[in-house]
């Protein structure tokens, strides 16, 4: 077993990219927005660099006639820190505060070992790459107030997790290229199914600190890039979610957890295109069945142009963006209803590349579990920017 | 400095699209009487606030963690309840018992739980009982029924038909609980399918006990499976206190029916057929409230059309399983109100009758047997103008 593991490793480490023996020449992060991909990240001493994000939000939010939520929030508060430790060892953390600071979660924090473009190794909590938007979700990145509703219902963006693994990057061909990411890592914890009074709710299961089942969960991302700003991934999670036993003594079977993401970026004639799908499948105890969800599924499609870079005379680096979402979820394939769907259109100024001030209108419908609807609405003002 | 004419016409295509979301935005709440799960409009601010509360309670969705099972049939009220409204057949509970009135709780009855979390065994059907599939009941203008004056209902009752109708007509005289406050230990039957329920506060009890196996200040042993190896659920007892079950009494006490549809010439014929034909001996058409509990509810006019007495609806209906004094051929009439607004929270399905058997409310007509019978005859005599009048107006009400 551990022959055949090895040679794939060494072919993986010897294959195109290394034919030239040559250091990775281009400058193409490893994800757009992704972990060594922040701006504004300061030098302060030593080896150490810090930078961060902040995000505020004002919402408006109302539900069949009615204001379901209002008022301004304090979203997030995030800082980062990383170090190049050597020619080959990288470390990287990010910290998050939450909600004015009533969430705090270590959101990144590990280590990297570059043992050759194609192959590095990462352990520590890691963001798990599951569907391009976990990997870089930063507020400043993107161009809508909320997260698409399938990063935050079914996949549980931002999802990190204790693991271990190895990922790195193949040139393909002329601007193309391939990476790949895999890590074994604690998995989801009971609190998918049995953890919520909201039904099947698999963010819920997040945080698994200490695994609840010993069995390790894998995830691993290939996304193929023929250039800068298009890239197709394919992305899957399978773990165990539940508790099966406890002091040598099995009380339940072992249950999976198996959630399967295609995500795509491009661009064409100024305009961005963006999206994801995830569906993902949850092995239930015989006697939830019908009461919890089995399966869930959802997508988003975002499009963006950007107009008026540098039009604000006296902010030659701002720029305007027009935008449009749509997103569904269905939180419970076995039923009609239990879906969301909804449209978000809006503006985002750019004062500079790496702040925003972001107008969205959403306009939605909720479906309960006998297919009755609730129409939301929402005006969704934010502020954010890298530091 | 002027903008290029080529970003101009998408800006000002994305400033219409924007003022057109803007007009979207004001979603419109429903008009009054068009939904299950308002409030009488006369309730004090304080009893809102318990509404509200009540509300959450009622729409609060059980995890093992938090309580739910160990046996249990679904996660929440509101899960059951489409919207506060009856629920589909896939939803129906399943009661057993002997033809003699024994409820048989050896075996698990008087209730199947049909699920169990992770670690317990949910209930089986035992062979060779009685089964009665029921339907979840609407749960809108409980606390207008409870206000009834008990005489006003037994007012109706004709248990020897000495008005030689056809038509009997007997109450439902049940034990109530120990934890039902008061000296009397029997009541009238009002609430379930065979009027076996007096209070509204056993109602939300035993819902929450037999239902969704969650322990309260009133009830604080699990019901568990007993033909199954002792197990328990994740939460410590009882999961719920009193006060979680008094605001969910209050809400279903304080919800008010939805209101009628508009009065036309047709329904006015069909009201008339509804009498004419004998339908209106069970479905009586009012009653009006005594003193209530809360002062809303005081002096009201409560349509439901029902005489809330048990009626003998023939062999094809019978469950043959009793319930309290009720035979196992015996229902309690069922309310006709909120049937205009059934299939909108149905997604367009109908489902009448006590186990939902019935599609259509000229189906449920249909099956009327026993007392029912000779209404059910005079409906089909009725010329086809005159039976879509009648079911017309039934069906807007």
């Amino acid at each position: 077993m551990k022959r055949p593991l090895l040679i794939a490793c060494v072919t993986l480490a010897f294959a195109r990219d290394a034919g030239a023996q040559q250091a990775d020449t281009t400058d193409r992060p490893f994800v757009r927005g992704g972990v060594y991909d922040k701006p504004f990240q300061h030098r302060l001493a030593g080896r150490a660099v810090f930078g961060g994000y902040a995000e505020a939000h004002w919402r408006h939010e109302r539900t069949d006639g009615v204001l379901a939520e209002g008022g301004f929030e304090a979203k997030r508060f995030n800082l980062f820190a990383n170090a190049r430790v050597s020619d080959f060892v990288r470390f990287a953390a990010e910290l998050e505060f939450e909600e004015g600071g009533r969430e705090v979660k270590l959101e990144f924090a590990a280590m990297d070992v570059r043992l050759h473009p194609a192959l590095s190794l990462r352990g520590g909590m890691i963001l798990s790459p599951l569907g391009r938007f976990n990997l870089a979700h930063d507020s400043p990145l993107n161009e809508f107030t909320d997260r698409p509703l399938v990063s935050t219902e079914i996949i549980g963006v931002a999802l990190s997790e204790p693991g271990i693994g190895a990922f790195g990057r193949l040139r393909t061909g002329g601007a193309s290229r391939l990476t790949w990411e895999f890590y074994a890592t604690n998995g989801f914890s009971d609190s998918v199914v049995t953890g919520s009074e909201a039904g099947t709710r698999i963010p819920a299961g997040r945080g698994n600190v200490e695994d609840n089942n010993a069995s390790p969960a894998f995830v691993g991302r290939v996304a193929w890039s023929p250039r800068l700003g298009t890239e197709f991934g394919l992305s899957a999670h399978r773990g165990q979610w539940n508790t099966h036993a406890s002091e040598g003594v099995a009380f339940d079977a072992r249950r999976s957890l198996t959630i399967a993401v295609v995500d795509l970026e491009a661009e064409w004639r100024g305009v961005v295109l963006q999206g994801e799908a995830a569906t993902a499948v949850v092995e239930l105890p015989d006697g939830l069945h019908g009461i919890y969800a089995a399966r869930q599924a959802g997508a988003y499609v975002e499009v963006v142009r950007e107009f008026w870079r540098g039009r604000v005379r006296t902010m030659p680096q701002s720029s305007f963006a027009a935008k449009a979402r749509f997103d569904a979820i269905d939180r419970d394939r076995r039923v009609r209803g239990d879906a969301v769907a909804q449209v978000t259109a809006g503006l985002t100024f750019r004062p500079t590349r790496d702040s925003a001030l972001k107008f969205d209108l959403v306009r939605g419908r909720d479906r309960d579990q006998f297919n009755n609807p609730t129409e939301r609405a929402a005006v969704l003002v934010s502020l954010t920017t890298y530091f | 400095m002027r903008p290029p004419l080529r970003y101009l016409v998408p800006a000002l295509a994305l400033l219409a699209g924007t003022l057109a979301a803007c007009a979207e935005l004001a979603t419109e709440p429903p008009a009054d009487g068009e939904i299950l799960d308002a409030p009488f409009a006369e309730l004090s601010a304080g009893e809102l606030r318990v509404f509200l509360t009540g509300d959450a309670e009622f729409s609060r969705r059980f995890a093992p963690s938090t309580g739910l099972g160990p046996v249990f049939n679904n996660a929440s009220c509101f899960s059951c309840h489409s919207a506060d409204g009856r629920g589909r057949s896939e939803n129906s509970l399943i009661r057993f018992g002997t033809a003699d009135n024994g409820f048989l709780a050896h075996l698990g009855g008087p209730q199947i739980q049909d699920r169990a979390i992770a670690g317990a065994i949910a209930e089986t059907v035992p062979d060779g009982v009685p089964l009665s599939r029921r339907l979840p009941p609407p749960v809108f203008g409980m606390g207008l029924i409870e206000a009834i004056p008990e005489a006003s209902i037994l007012a109706n009752a004709d248990p020897d038909d000495a008005n030689g109708d056809g038509v009997s007509g007997r109450p439902n005289w049940v034990s109530l609980h120990e934890y039902v406050p008061g000296a009397a230990r029997t009541a009238l039957g009002r609430f379930g399918r065979k009027a076996q329920t007096a209070t509204l506060l056993e109602q939300v009890v035993e819902a929450y006990h037999q239902d969704m196996g969650i322990t309260s200040d009133f009830r604080l042993t699990e019901n568990l499976n007993p033909r199954a190896p002792v197990s328990d659920d994740l939460a410590p007892d009882p999961e719920i206190p009193a006060a979680t079950v008094h605001a969910v009494v209050h809400y279903t006490r304080a919800l008010a029916p939805p209101a009628p549809g508009a009065d036309t010439p047709t329904r006015r014929t069909g009201a008339a057929l509804f009498t004419s034909v004998g339908c209106a001996a069970c479905h009586t058409p009012s009653f009006t409230t005594g003193p209530a509990s809360l002062g809303a509810l005081a002096g009201r006019k409560v349509e439901a059309y029902s005489d809330f007495l048990l009626h003998d609806m023939g062999e094809e209906l019978a469950d043959q399983r009793p319930d309290g004094q009720a035979s196992g051929r015996e229902w309690r009439t069922p309310p006709l109100w909120g049937l205009r607004l059934m299939r909108r929270f149905l997604d367009g399905d109908a489902f009448l009758m006590h186990d939902g058997r019935a599609r259509s409310v000229e189906a449920a007509i249909l099956l009327h047997g026993g007392e029912g019978q000779r209404a059910r005859a005079a409906f089909t005599a009725l010329n086809p103008a005159s039976r879509r009048a009648l079911l017309d107006f039934v069906e807007s009400r």
